[in-house]
């Protein structure tokens, strides 16, 4: 429907065109001018038909203008009327004999624009005699027109010697004529490879040195200066032939230098306008990731300003939280507390995450980040609070039983949660330090109570830090259905084990120093300042087909992690074996020794002592394929008995409270093989 | 593989001109105003739309491609990209026809736009090639090419004359005349003025972040050396400055010899023709220099002044919010030693929902000075004078002239029916003539290559853009 409206003011526009056109060109020829302009398409076909017809009989006009516009009205329309345009060749071919020389030049871009088989028939005799033309505009006209040719038939090209011809037009005298020359090679070149290449985009002068040079240090020092261009596209197209070329560089002390001398640069680059500044800071963000150290002491640059748009500011609190080191901490942690206090809800958030971000990064920074967040929780603002707590999450999991103080007034604050994210991650820090805090079972309950109405991350966290079993397993949510059947099964049969699963050390956070892989990274800076440095992807992945891309990147990625894949191919055998030892119920108690748990016999023999457990062990032997079945499958065909699941609280008592959480963000099964092992092992219990 | 075309939107959404999209189907131009008016849609303020906007392709079988755009006047203009290409390419070629319109027409606008349809689209057809590449860019040689209307071309058309210029006739268009003749791309070939004349503007922008405090977080000036050359034949320029080392990053017109820069930091150039920017600088003070330069007005020598230019005032706010609203009070003072503050505009984002301002501008802190009633009903210039723009929720203040160490205040009043939620920031603006931040003189101009001695003329103007937390 929105195409259709589109379309409407499209054609509106089309009529608009012609009333333009017409109006100019045919002034002195009112009749024909209000028959362009008809209402009637028939009426209108007619009038395009005679105005050609005067063009083709030699009725031309002789004022510039004019035939610029018929010709500029042939192209636009060549496309919905070519037997019109066809009639209208012996008219090209005449003007490219012209004394005017805009107008020889004029003829053979149209002819080349109009991209119709038989005009390129044509087009081949006078094109040579342009290229050879004593008017520099004609010869790089004609220049650009053998690119548009090799397009449509390269071999005529080739046949006619355009290639040479063109070879030999570098050495021009005439600046443009060689700037247009070199784009039409550069374009003959991409249509002849048929590989996507970035670089047709500026003065040809890089395409030159990268073909004609080669060695990687002269390459450098020649493309330094132009640094100094005015046009920000020419500076970043000169960083990337440098970080394309300073891996062969082995000189350090030229490397410090170049590195030294890309900074001003992309400072320039930040008092253009706001699109070339947000295309600059997301190409500055790439350079960082790979060398942090040209920045390192220009912070205060990337300070955003109130005005600025929101696009730019969060490229810059991104490169603000990567330059960030121990130096420069106390200012950019009181510029983002000022962040904190601003208008646009989106912005807040991403600054205080950035705050969290400095805290994880700088060790020595993390209190001063912690009193800063502490001064936003005070606030008492909903969404600055909420973000804060979030935060504070991933801080207690950098330094754990560091930051303990702080539990009660982030507890104080439990009301005014009421984003699902938030609640997850002060859920999960009470979890973590419920021995710390003396009312935790009493928190904890005010969410076991809300359970059913909680979203779905909530409802894990709480599940993980109090195992609400009997609920989950109601639960619509076959994720959390899932891990509450896994933790059921776990402390039913032994606490020691669910212990060293739910809390075992979970891998330390760091802030990951790239957004991308490094092989990523690097194919990314040689394709710096082109589109895939802006959108952080390779070029595949959006210039080619869909599956095509898909297909490619996929390769990439077997190609860059094989360990991924035989780390999923060990973990499908264990899996399978695993299985098989279910099978084999006498086995079972061999594996689980060797991983310095409790035995897994002298669990279950403890737990046989407690009627629930007993009932469910009893349960359990009874098919353990198809119990395994139910913890990863669908719980409706479960054969859990009633009895376990009406009280397991009760069943393990108090210590349920002891056992916290795991991480929101990296769910039991899916951590390390070391703590996939007893987990699979005692899965194979059943 | 580069720019396919170019597309001018009204400020509805709606396309006016676009150029051929010979090399595409005809459904693409559309997608990509499509897109663009989907991401205005979105978008929470009409400033934050990503400048790239990813496109989908409109057949599955299709490459996706991207779509740069850039605001200009009351009009938009989109640049549809397809490939792996730099968007910044985009973005320089963007700037460069909007430049290039300004130069023809002189302000931009969807009307001006409209009343020209044809010389528009001839500048679409010798800047871009269907092909994507960018060909004729320098207004010099497009004048020669696409002649800009003029009251008489219309007076003549309508009348039905046919405009015999040098252009149509084709005459003198041999070797030695005619476009790109000249071996020189940005000059062209015989130019004679009765009158030689160059002059230089060095116009130079403070942009500064100021906390509470009043010191200086960031500040920068960024310097622009705009010329207007109107010479005869091929002068050949060779600018000197006394003190080249205050000016740092400098980024130069392609005329200008870099080789000769480095090596005694002079710029030596043969000049386009008319207005061009020569060179574009960074300011970078040293300590001590600056410093003295100015009052010790306000008491903020902190360890980052020394690397910052300072500020050319003082602002003093005290901002009480409430439950409903708020009350604020800014005193400015100047600090400027001798030269006058003009047109100093000052903005407060208050926040949506608010409304009720009620503010006194008054000359003075206050004190005896105040109290003159509503300024819309006083004279503006003795006191300043506020308004509030609805639309954006701003609260503007504007001083005419501050001479050096007035003192000037604003105090009101406004009332919210929602949150509070005022920017915790003043955008200060201001200008200064016959000033520069960086104190760059011009040592002396030398013309050789030619025999005449054109008349020279060099100005300073500083501007400023400032933010000024609370």
């Amino acid at each position: 429907m929105k195409y259709l409206q589109m379309g409407s003011s499209f054609l509106d526009d089309v009529s608009a065109l012609i009333v333009g056109i017409g109006f100019v060109v045919w002034a002195e020829n009112y009749e024909l001018s209000v028959d362009l302009n008809s209402g009637y398409p028939e009426k209108r076909k007619d009038a395009i038909k005679r105005t050609i017809a005067s063009m083709t009989v030699g009725k031309d006009t002789d004022d510039l203008e004019q035939k610029k516009l018929v010709y500029l009205y042939l192209m636009n329309y060549a496309k919905s009327q070519p037997e019109l345009v066809i009639l209208a060749v012996n008219t090209f071919v005449k003007d490219s004999d012209d004394p005017n020389p805009l107008v020889r030049a004029l003829a053979i871009r149209t002819m080349g624009v109009l991209r119709a088989e038989k005009i390129i028939d044509y087009l081949c005799d006078p094109l040579q005699k342009c290229l050879r033309d004593e008017n520099p505009y004609v010869r790089k006209t004609a220049a650009l027109c053998v690119a548009k040719l090799y397009d449509l038939k390269p071999e005529l090209v080739i046949e006619n010697g355009f290639l040479e011809q063109l070879h030999d037009m570098i050495s021009d005298s005439n600046p443009m004529v060689v700037a247009n020359t070199v784009a039409a090679l550069t374009d003959i070149h991409i249509s002849a490879s048929a590989q996507p290449s970035s670089s047709t985009s500026d003065p040809g002068i890089f395409n030159i040195s990268a073909s004609i040079l080669n060695k990687f240090e002269h390459i450098c020092e020649r493309v330094v200066p132009q640094f100094q261009h005015v046009n920000g596209s020419v500076v970043l197209a000169a960083m990337k032939v440098i970080m394309i070329h300073i891996r062969g560089v082995r000189r350090e002390e030229l490397i410090k230098t170049l590195v030294r001398k890309m900074a001003p640069p992309l400072v320039t680059l930040l008092s253009a306008p706001p699109e070339v500044q947000w295309v600059a800071l997301r190409n500055i963000n790439l350079l960082l990731q790979k060398r942090p150290e040209i920045l390192s002491s220009e912070l205060r640059v990337f300070f955003c300003k109130y005005n600025d748009p929101l696009y730019v500011k969060i490229e810059k609190l991104d490169i603000m939280v990567r330059l960030a080191s121990e130096h420069n901490v106390d200012p950019l942690l009181s510029e983002l507390k000022e962040y904190a206090s601003e208008v646009d809800v989106d912005f807040v958030r991403k600054s205080i995450k950035a705050i969290g971000q400095t805290a994880v990064k700088i060790d020595a920074a993390a209190e001063r980040c912690v009193n800063v967040l502490l001064e936003l929780i005070d606030t008492r603002v909903s969404y600055v609070v909420q973000e804060a707590v979030v935060v504070m999450k991933d801080i207690f999991r950098k330094y754990p039983a560091t930051y303990e103080g702080i539990i009660p007034t982030l507890c104080a604050n439990l009301d005014e949660l009421d984003e699902p994210e938030a609640k997850a991650s002060l859920i999960w820090i009470i979890g973590e330090y419920a021995s710390k805090i003396d009312n935790a079972d009493e928190l904890l309950n005010i969410f076991v109570d809300t359970f059913a109405e909680e979203s779905y991350a909530v409802q894990l966290q709480t599940l993980t830090a109090v195992r609400v079993l009997n609920t989950a397993t109601n639960c619509d949510s076959p994720d959390v259905r899932d891990r509450a059947y896994i933790y059921w099964r776990l402390l039913s049969t032994d606490p020691g084990a669910a212990k060293a699963v739910v809390l075992s050390n979970r891998p330390p956070i760091s802030i990951p120093r790239t957004t991308v892989a490094p092989a990523l990274l690097e194919e990314l800076l040689g394709e710096l300042s082109s589109l895939s440095s802006v959108y952080h992807k390779p070029s595949e992945t959006f210039t080619r087909l869909g599956p095509v891309g898909a297909d490619s990147v996929q390769r990439k990625g077997t190609g860059e992690f094989p360990d991924e894949d035989q780390f999923s191919a060990k973990k499908a055998l264990q899996t399978v074996a695993a299985g098989q030892q279910a099978e084999n119920l006498l086995d079972f108690g061999d594996d689980l020794s060797m991983d310095g748990q409790p035995s897994g016999l002298a669990a279950t023999q403890v737990l046989h002592q407690t009627p629930a457990a007993a009932s469910l062990m009893s349960g359990m032997s009874s098919n353990p394929l198809d119990d395994l079945v139910s913890i990863f499958g669908n719980a409706s065909v479960s054969p859990t008995p009633a009895v376990a699941a009406s009280n397991p609280m009760a069943a393990f008592g108090g210590s349920g409270f002891g056992i916290a959480a795991p991480a929101a963000t990296s769910p039991p099964l899916v951590q390390s093989p070391t703590q996939q092992q007893p987990q699979e092992d005692l899965l194979g219990l059943f | 593989m580069a720019i396919d075309g170019l597309i001018v939107l009204d400020n509805t959404g709606r396309p006016i001109i676009q150029s051929g999209f010979r090399l595409a189907t005809a459904a693409y131009p559309l997608l990509h105003i499509d897109a663009f008016n989907t991401a205005v849609l979105k978008s929470q303020r009409a400033g934050d739309i990503e400048p790239v906007i990813y496109v989908a392709p409109f057949n599955v079988s299709d490459p996706p491609t991207a779509c740069c755009h850039v605001e200009c006047g009351d009009i938009r203009i989109l640049a549809p990209v397809s490939g792996d290409v730099d968007p910044l390419f985009a973005f320089a070629f963007l700037q460069t026809f909007i430049d290039i319109l300004r130069e023809y027409f002189g302000t931009i606008s969807a009307a001006t736009l409209k009343d020209n349809f044809d010389v528009v689209y001839q500048l679409l057809e010798e800047t871009l090639d269907s092909g994507g590449h960018p060909l004729t860019t320098s207004p010099n040689a497009l004048r020669d090419i696409v002649l800009p209307p003029s009251l008489l071309s219309k007076l003549l058309n309508v009348a039905g004359a046919n405009i015999t210029s040098a252009i149509n006739s084709g005459s003198g268009l041999g070797a030695a005349g005619g476009p790109f003749s000249s071996p020189i791309p940005w000059r062209k070939a015989g130019l004679k003025y009765n009158s030689n004349e160059i002059y230089f503007d060095m116009v130079e922008e403070l942009k500064a972040i100021v906390n509470k405090h009043g010191t200086t977080l960031s500040s920068s000036v960024w310097g622009k050396i705009e010329t207007n050359a109107k010479l005869s034949g091929t002068p050949d320029c060779l600018l000197t400055f006394t003190n080249p080392h205050v000016i740092t990053d400098c980024a130069f017109h392609p005329c200008v010899r870099l080789q000769r820069v480095k090596r005694d930091s002079a710029m030596s150039f043969v000049p386009p023709d008319g207005h061009f920017t020569l060179a574009e600088y960074r300011f970078t003070p040293s300590a001590s220099a600056t410093s003295a330069r100015f009052q010790a007005a306000g008491a903020t020598s902190s360890v980052l002044a020394k690397e910052n230019v300072p500020i050319p005032f003082l602002l003093k706010s005290t901002v009480e919010l409430t439950e409903s609203g708020g009350t604020f009070e800014f005193i400015l003072t100047s600090r400027m030693p001798s030269q006058t503050l003009e047109s100093i505009v000052a903005e407060m984002y208050i926040g949506e929902g608010a409304g009720g301002v009620k503010c006194v501008a008054a000359r003075g802190d206050g004190g005896n000075m105040g109290r003159r009633g509503m300024p819309d009903s006083s004279s503006g210039s003795s006191t300043g004078s506020w308004a509030f723009d609805a639309k954006k929720m701003v609260v503007r203040w504007e001083i005419p002239a501050a001479p050096p160490s007035s003192v000037w205040s604003l105090r009101g009043s406004f009332s919210s029916s929602s949150v509070v939620r005022p920017a915790h920031a003043l955008q200060v603006r201001f200008a200064v003539s016959s000033y520069t931040f960086s104190a760059l003189k011009v040592d002396q101009l030398k013309v050789t290559g030619e025999v005449y001695k054109p008349y020279k003329g060099v100005r300073g103007r500083a501007t400023g853009n400032i933010e000024w937390r609370w």
